[in-house]
């Protein structure tokens, strides 16, 4: 459980969790598809209580599923990105709790992310920010002396009341 | 009439006459904005639509025991829905009879009775007042206190095959009425695709509110015309992704070519009493039987045989009139909160004796598609907005809801059927809208 060389630092993830935020937030989509491991989990649950592959939940995406979110996003217009969202993700509150017990690093943090659209801020559903809160919780691994992400997994503080547009990748 | 539709202003303050709000002179079928934007009309819907019909509670699998309670609304009206220690379903104003707190706050749960919290006036599940705190104090009520026997009870509770319905209205037609032959085939499908015949609500919905009129997801569940333009992106995602992504099978055709002749098949009814359901036979039924699932469907088509378990298997979808949608293996219910302002609840369901592995890929197909992060649902909320936003440009004042008007014949039950991306539906539900406006 002590092995020094699987132990992810908190300034080794407050690295990767500030990369992915910028990497977010400045549209590197494909950069970002590259910080996780091959088996990891992008997932917002609604109900965290339940598992997953029996209740509905806001994201659920295997590796498959984040290319073509990615695609989704970088190739084709459809209107609820048309015009586009732009976001600043905040993080904050990163602590490293311990090891997991397949060997992952288990990262809590705060998030707060605004949103809004661009193009004309006098039309309805434009012109407004947004404010997504969450716990993000993270499972981090080393991979061939790479840190990756296992588990990304958001707990939106209103996960049961309605949610806006969340094209976007939160 | 004409030129009376032509007096109506937008900018006019005074109710508008519904009859005023729909053009079917002379071969047109219009709409007015303001059927959509005024404040005057949406009040009036409360009483003209939401007070005398049935509207959609709840579905039996959320109140599997006594205790089981959810929150919901009758249009504006809030009210608890729970099964009693009787074994009934009971539908109830959420507000306590003395002096008018809301007695519930949760949106689901168990609970042996309600408590108000304001002055403790305690009530059974069912709705029956139980004890007044403090009833016989010095300063309590006079013997010949009018005691209220509970919470206002919703006159009118009824269900077909576990769809339960509440109505204001104690005249209210009976249920099975209500919902005509059309929307009763298309729920009876959606069963049949059950082995034992009956659905469970499962897990938590999907939950979104939008800055557009009600009336515009009525008209988008059963609309279908959208489907290849508005989910452009999702008919290009189907063709390069197929099924690897979680799609399992729901939409067929592995081009946007082939998916718009899949589009095509099928038909659209409007029912009398305004409902809309548009319902296609299944694209590649042969597969069903050579896949994973070939065990569950083969017993499907032992009981329904072929013809009949191609449409239970094909697209099914309908708008109960005026806010109770049925698609893909999901509940819709949506609520008018304002002019300009709806609230869309998605239920997915599970089918009660599928195989679960079959469950769980509805599920993933669910989610891909009808999420706020999906691939499908989110943009037709943006249309709605959008739809709002372009109503503002007032000079313009009418909506066409015109698509083959010319190609559609009406049934012996009364009902209309048109081609599946006509406004047959849209027509229908217009007609019922205004009916119930004008009425006394």
């Amino acid at each position: 459980m002590n092995d020094p060389a699987r132990t992810i630092s908190r300034t080794e993830a407050e690295e990767l969790l500030y990369r992915e935020a910028r990497l977010l937030d400045t549209m590197q989509l494909r950069e970002w598809l590259g910080l996780y491991a091959p088996d990891g989990l992008y997932w917002i649950p609604i109900d965290e209580t339940q598992p997953a592959k029996r209740t509905a939940s806001l994201v659920y995406d295997d590796t498959p599923s984040r290319e073509e979110r990615v695609y989704h996003l970088e190739q084709l217009p459809f209107p609820a990105q048309n015009p586009r969202s732009r976001t600043v993700h905040m993080v904050s509150n990163i602590e490293v709790l311990g090891l997991d017990e397949d060997g992952s690093t288990r990262v809590a943090s705060s998030q707060v992310i605004y949103e809004t659209r661009t193009g004309d801020y006098t039309q309805i559903g434009l012109g407004e920010i947004s404010t997504i809160v969450a716990s993000v919780e993270y499972r981090l691994v080393r991979l061939q002396g790479v840190i990756k992400i296992k588990l990304k997994k958001i707990l939106l503080i209103n996960r049961e009341m309605p949610q806006g547009n969340m094209t976007f990748i939160v | 009439m004409t030129q009376e539709i032509q007096r109506v202003s937008p900018y006019f303050s005074d109710p508008a006459p519904a009859n005023a709000l729909i053009d079917d002179a002379g071969g047109h079928f219009r709409v007015h904005a303001r059927a959509y934007t005024d404040q005057a009309i949406f009040d009036l819907e409360q009483k003209q639509v939401f007070s005398r019909i049935w509207v959609y509670m709840g579905h039996e699998s959320e109140f599997g025991k006594a205790g089981d309670f959810k929150t919901t609304h009758i249009g504006l009206q809030p009210v608890i829905v729970s099964r009693g220690e009787d074994g009934q379903i009971h539908v109830m104003l959420n507000r306590c009879v003395h002096r008018g707190a809301a007695v519930c706050r949760e949106l689901r749960g168990n609970t042996p009775h309600f408590i108000c919290p304001y002055h403790a006036w305690k009530y059974s599940v069912d709705g029956r007042l139980q004890a007044i705190s403090g009833e016989n104090d010095p300063s309590g009520y006079s013997a010949s206190f009018d005691k209220p026997e509970g919470l206002r009870k919703v006159p009118r509770v009824d269900h077909y095959r576990g769809f339960y319905f509440a109505s204001l209205n104690p005249d209210v037609v009976p249920l099975a009425d209500y919902l005509g032959p059309t929307a009763r085939q298309l729920i009876d499908r959606k069963l049949a695709q059950a082995p034992e015949g009956k659905i469970t609500v499962q897990g938590r919905p999907f939950v979104a509110v939008y800055k557009g009129n009600w009336k515009f997801q009525s008209e988008n569940i059963i609309d279908g015309y959208h489907f290849m333009y508005t989910h452009r992106s999702f008919v290009q995602l189907q063709a390069k992704y197929g099924d690897t992504t979680g799609d399992f099978g729901v939409h067929k055709g592995g081009s946007a070519a082939e998916m718009s002749k899949n589009r095509n098949l099928g038909n659209v009814t409007g029912g009398v009493h305004g409902h809309g359901i548009n319902q296609k036979p299944v694209v590649g039924y042969d597969d069903f039987f050579t896949g994973a699932f070939a065990g569950h469907f083969s017993a499907l088509r032992d009981r329904y045989g072929d013809e009949e378990l191609r449409w239970v298997l094909g697209m099914g979808a309908g708008c109960i009139f005026p806010t109770f949608g049925l698609i893909h293996n999901q509940i819709r219910v949506w609520r008018p909160i304002g002019p300009a302002l709806t609230e869309v609840t998605i239920y997915p369901y599970s089918l009660n004796g599928a195989p679960e592995e079959f469950n769980q890929g509805m599920l993933r197909s669910h989610e891909r598609f009808y999420g706020p992060a999906g691939y499908g649902a989110v943009d037709d909320v943006e249309v709605f907005a959008l739809n709002q936003q372009g109503l503002s440009a007032s000079d313009d004042a009418w909506l066409i809801m015109e698509r083959g008007m010319e190609k559609e014949k009406r049934l012996d039950s009364g009902e209309i059927e048109g081609l599946p991306s006509s406004e047959t539906v849209h027509r229908a539900f217009w007609r019922q809208w205004r009916r119930l406006m004008n009425s006394n």
